[in-house]
């Protein structure tokens, strides 16, 4: 399985697919938008940040586990930090499959477990102490 | 604390940074003690029931050794996505 996986400050652009093989039947793009009403309020937008080491590593160990019951053949996954404002994308995940069963399970799954144990953090304004919270890497 | 004392550093994130009052600290440590037990000699009172603790980006227990770790990361509730 070809993995990547960026955090990132930036808005989320990707490039178009490239595919890895000719064996690649199923294409899977999933976004996670930033939306207006957060628990009754409204919010410009949402300041998310990581422990980016340990984030990666949980991640990765989800995928491999994953991949054992669905075998993708290609997965990024990339997570913003920082402030990022309603409407724009603080998710984004790209799958490649031979087959659309396995890309859906698999991506489906992965954003379950995302919202498990990995240590990323979404909070309605930035944070006032050491303001260093968006650690990357 | 015995001979073996060691330096660890504690990062705290989102609501456990709030509510600590500190993003990173470096304390000494002995490698027999146990998170909960590092926590309660430099944050006496402080809350850490809703909060998981890693060593080195691995999740561990409360109350294991912190054994060679250089990093404890206090892990509040995740809400990624």
């Amino acid at each position: 399985m070809e993995l990547e996986i960026i955090f990132t400050i930036e808005p989320i652009r990707t490039g178009p697919v490239e595919l890895p093989s000719r064996e690649i039947g199923s294409v899977l793009e999933f976004q996670g938008l930033v939306r207006e009403m957060e628990e009754g309020k409204a919010l410009a937008g949402l300041f998310y940040e990581a422990h980016g080491p340990m984030a990666r590593r949980v991640l990765e160990r989800h995928f491999l586990e994953l991949h054992a019951g669905y075998p993708v053949v290609a997965v990024l996954f990339i997570h913003r930090l920082g402030w990022v404002p309603v409407g724009e994308a603080s998710l984004f995940m790209r799958v490649l499959s031979s087959h659309r069963a396995e890309g859906l399970a698999f991506l489906a799954e992965a954003v379950i477990r995302l919202k498990q144990d990995v240590p990323i953090w979404k909070m309605a304004a930035a944070p006032g102490l050491g303001n260093e919270g968006a650690s990357s890497g | 604390m015995g001979s073996s004392t060691m330096e660890i550093t504690i990062l705290a994130f989102a609501h456990a940074r709030e509510n600590l009052g500190f993003s990173t600290r470096t304390v000494s440590c002995d490698p027999e003690e146990s998170p909960r037990t590092l926590m309660a000699r430099i944050a006496p009172g402080a809350d850490l029931r809703h909060l998981a603790v890693a060593l080195d980006s691995g999740y561990v227990s409360w109350d294991g050794p912190l054994g060679q770790a250089r990093e404890l990361a206090l892990i509040p509730p995740v809400s990624g996505g």
